[in-house]
């Protein structure tokens, strides 16, 4: 049979990863990236008689200095960074402590518990908001009657409506219900740690406090990076769910518990007398946008480049 | 030695269950009242539901007296097929960015793994602007678009990663054995990454199944309600029957409940397995 | 069965050339290896015949027909890979009938194939098996068995004994070599190991930088490799090579005549293989004990020369030596190989 064909060795178009790939990055494209160049772009623009006109930074400028708006974005940013400081200094150190010990080798049980502690992570926030809500309403009395029987009855308040305490409370509910991830990273990074290094520390002459302590720590302190950038990003943005779900838009009481999200709702819509307005939404949206970013940046630059010495 | 051992141990016990039953306790309560009269939920909010206690009249009010049943649907339609959009699309783009060698083929992989980093919500103003003009408010669509849109960087990430991972060889057998690269990936890479589907999908439908924003804003309609906006409306409105709203927290809890209870193995392996790559 | 052709094949990834002007004849039913250094190409050579990769330049034929524009399925070649490649969610019949039934094969043929196959290869017991179940040996022989029921022009093997540990290996050599005997299809193979290459080949082709260094049978290659990459490659413990001169036609180490070379007076270095050693009171090759090895029918010396240089020589297993004991070696002049100065092989 003789060879008619001439063959060009030129690999003909390979459609089908085009196939594979377009679907996925269209709509990411259309429903992900570009809504958030759009509000970065907006956010260049104030309304005005004849639709809209291009202001450059002035939205930015406004939000910082104008006395209306720099009042509620300095609360909102505040709030946010109480929010984040009391999550690493309270949530991450407890589920590093319960990772520390559900990763005891010797430990029974260890899955039961594991299974349970992660349980609340998955409920909706308003699930858990409106549980805690009732849980600690004087209406039903539980929290009292519990206290009571605690016999510390009397230092019994409504934590969630009282300005001095509302902040707190709603980051301990948040707390309540994520300690889960932090543990499960850290947990996981705990047993990712060679049986061999920790034999090697004990016959070294270490007990299991140190061997923690200059161990394992050490070697975990990549997965503390990354539990620092997800409680970061967590708390500007998720963290609206739960105050809306719990305080409502107005983050009450009077603003004590306004963050971010609830601040970037109430510009966009609107509220009360107040009308939505797109430009100062999209210019809030792009100042969170600059905040994650910076947050991230250092995470990828510094905090992590350190960290990974320690890796090998 | 083994005293201080045994010692040790019942300590790490106790504080595990103390932390248990902090995380059960208010869960337990909130289900364990829904099924009471009033009058028991207050009189004795920490007994069980039997003899006198027991009623069912806020399930009642929730199932029968409102739209959870509508609202339950859109739930599940939105958050089954955002979840089939997320796996399939998501498996795809993995498979042609872990196969294929192409021009600008990391650049790609990296700007598709950028959502990870950058949440979706941070662009709700132009996003609402742009599902008005594709006359999409309202709807389910806009919101399945949107989960789809927010649930493919970390499906693609973790797809890609495991794919990475599988012997390039066993796509090159079936080349050999004359399949098209389209049914190499129906018929070899579909079933190898059988194992992180579950992890994807649990990853994916939580969020998803739980989200406040995005219904509140897209879709806030009665007829494109679901379960999470409407246990927060329909709370708002029904603060003194104290019946329906605990029932109405337990519908919402039960299916995430059950889904976990049947996943928790996957879920809580990828979160390890992920944990030690990242 | 078919004989493979190669033409002029060139390989360049982007300004990399992988494989630069190769052309090869393989006969029907040959067993031919292509071995060579992580790096070489040969799997890429391999790949290329499979049709896993494009050419850059040049052509294959298998049989009279040219393949190289075919799709792998079409081209009459079956494959084996080092990670055996199965399908994770199929049993062992269904890996074996996989490819038949893709190809429309009536399900009374593809039986009969499989069963065959499975009998060769004593499979039986394990069809509804999944591969997750089965040890490595046995997942290597599945995917042999894949190959065997395309019934394929060419078989071809990459690395297919890589992953097994060392005693599975040798087994595993002998069953390809068996199976080779009872199909005498052509087969090409491609392997790191020089001793896979050696039991296994009718002919071995050793690549360097994706270029043919020498093409021979295995007995050529270990008596006249052409040169020092050839010689160092084949042959177990490595041949030492030694810095040498000649003068007046004799090929001189420290002043003592090795053996005769009709060549211009210089620098040469001359390949001495550790097997073609002996001992001997007035040998050639004087020097001190730095390590020696026993290995109980056979040991090795690794012998410090007076120039600085060193020599390992592959004795009996009745030597004895310490660290530092004083040692003569001796070879006869035609085991001697020499090297000019760009290491090709001058020996005559």
């Amino acid at each position: 049979m003789a060879n008619t064909e001439r063959p060009t060795h030129r690999r003909p178009i390979r459609w089908y990863i085009l196939v594979f790939l377009a679907p996925a990055t269209l709509i990411y494209t259309i429903f992900a990236i570009y809504p958030i160049l759009e509000s970065l772009r907006l956010s260049l623009f104030q309304a005005n008689e004849n639709g809209a006109t291009f202001e450059g930074l002035a939205n930015y400028a406004r939000l910082i200095q104008e006395p209306y708006w720099a009042e509620q974005f300095w609360n909102a940013f505040k709030n946010n960074v109480l929010l984040f400081l009391m999550h690493m200094l309270i949530q991450n150190p407890i589920a590093l402590a319960l990772a520390a010990l559900l990763s005891v080798p010797t430990l029974k049980g260890a899955a039961v518990y594991r299974t349970i502690l992660f349980l609340p992570t998955l409920l909706s926030v308003v699930v858990v908001g409106f549980i805690w809500q009732l849980i600690l309403s004087p209406l039903w009395g539980v929290t009292p009657a519990f206290m009571n029987f605690l016999g510390v009855g009397s230092f019994f308040k409504p934590w969630l409506g009282l300005e001095s305490s509302a902040l707190v409370t709603v980051t301990l509910i948040s707390i309540w219900q994520y300690v889960g991830i932090p543990l499960m990273l850290f947990y996981a990074a705990l047993l990712n740690v060679p049986e061999e290094t920790i034999e090697a520390a004990r016959i070294d002459g270490l007990n299991g406090w140190w061997i923690f302590w200059k161990v394992k720590l050490p070697l975990i302190l990549p997965s503390l990076g990354l539990v620092g950038i997800l409680t970061y990003i967590g708390n500007f943005t998720a963290s609206f769910d739960l105050i809306y779900s719990i305080q409502g838009g107005l983050a009450g009481p009077d603003y004590s518990t306004d963050v971010m999200g609830t601040f970037l709702f109430r510009t966009f819509f609107g509220f009360q007398a107040q009308l939505g307005d797109v430009y100062m939404g999209a210019t809030v949206a792009s100042a969170l946008f600059f905040i994650i970013l910076i947050g991230v940046a250092l995470y990828l630059f510094g905090v992590q480049r350190r960290l990974q010495r320690y890796e090998s | 030695m083994l005293i201080t051992q045994r010692l040790s141990s019942a300590g790490i016990h106790a504080v595990l269950i103390a932390y248990s039953l902090l995380a059960l306790f208010p869960l337990a309560l909130i289900v364990i009242n829904s099924f009471k009269s009033k009058k028991a939920i207050f009189r004795d909010p920490t007994g069980l539901p039997l003899g006198d206690n027991f009623s069912s009249k806020g399930y009642d009010s929730v199932l029968n007296n409102s739209d959870f049943p509508l609202y339950f649907g859109n739930s599940l339609t939105v958050t089954c097929v955002s979840l089939v959009l997320i796996l399939l699309l998501g498996a795809m783009a993995a498979h042609a960015l872990s196969e294929y060698r192409f021009p600008g083929d990391s650049l790609i992989g990296l700007y598709l793994i950028l959502g990870i980093m950058v949440p979706i919500r941070l662009g709700t103003v132009a996003l609402l602007q742009l599902i008005v003009d594709l006359g999409l408010a309202n709807t389910l669509t806009a919101l399945i678009l949107v989960y789809t849109a927010q649930g493919l960087p970390i499906a693609i990430f973790i797809f890609t990663e495991f794919l990475r991972s599988v012997s390039k060889e066993i796509k090159d057998s079936a080349r050999i054995d004359g399949l098209s690269e389209y049914r190499i990936f129906f018929e070899v890479v579909i079933p190898l990454v059988r194992p992180v589907i579950a992890t994807v999908a649990v990853f994916s439908m939580i969020p998803i199944w739980n989200d406040l924003w995005f219904p509140l804003i897209l879709s806030p309609g009665e007829e494109t309600r679901t379960v999470t906006l409407g246990v927060q409306q329909f709370i708002g409105q029904y603060t003194v029957n104290w019946g329906a709203v605990l029932a109405a927290l337990s519908v919402a809890i039960l299916p995430v409940l059950v889904m976990y209870i049947i996943f928790s193995k996957q879920l809580i392996r990828g979160i390890t397995a992920g944990a030690v790559k990242g | 069965m078919a004989t493979l052709s190669l033409k002029g094949i060139n390989k360049s990834f982007g300004s990399v050339d992988v494989i630069r002007d190769l052309s090869l004849d393989v006969n029907n039913g040959e067993f031919i290896v292509f071995v060579g250094p992580s790096g070489c190409g040969k799997s890429t050579l391999l790949r290329m015949i499979a049709g896993l990769e494009t050419l850059t330049d040049g052509a294959i034929s298998i049989g009279d027909k040219r393949v190289d524009h075919l799709p792998p399925a079409n081209r009459g070649i079956a494959m084996v890979f080092q990670s055996y490649a199965l399908y994770p969610h199929k049993d062992v019949r269904g890996n074996l009938g996989f490819a038949l039934k893709h190809a429309g094969i009536e399900k009374q043929e593809i039986d009969k194939r499989v069963n065959n196959a499975s009998e060769i290869l004593g499979l039986s017991e394990m069809m509804e098996r999944k591969p997750r179940e089965l040890s490595g040996g046995q997942r290597q022989r599945v995917a042999i068995g894949r190959a065997i029921v395309r019934e394929p022009d060419v078989f071809l093997f990459d690395e297919p004994l890589s992953n097994l540990d060392a005693a599975l290996r040798v087994h595993m050599r002998i069953e390809i070599l068996k199976l080779h005997q009872r199909l005498r299809n052509t087969m090409v193979y491609v392997t790191h190991d020089q001793i896979e290459a050696m039991t296994l080949a009718d002919r071995i082709v050793v690549l360097r930088d994706g270029r043919v260094e020498q093409v021979g049978t295995p007995l050529e290659l270990y008596k006249k490799p052409v040169n020092t990459f050839v010689a160092a490659f084949i042959g177990s413990p490595a041949m030492n090579f030694l810095q040498a001169n000649v003068q007046d036609s004799s090929v001189n180490l420290e002043g003592e005549s090795i053996c005769t070379l009709n060549a211009k007076d210089g620098p040469v270095q001359l390949g001495v293989r550790p097997e073609h050693l002996v001992v001997s009171d007035n040998g050639p090759f004087k020097g001190s004990v730095s390590v020696f090895e026993h290995l109980g029918g056979e040991s090795f010396v690794h012998l410090a020369l007076a120039d600085e240089q060193s020599l390992v020589a592959k004795l009996d297993g009745e030597y004895i030596f310490n660290p530092g004991d004083e040692c003569s070696l001796a070879i006869k002049a035609e085991h001697c190989h020499v090297f000019d100065s760009a290491g090709r092989n001058i020996t005559e």
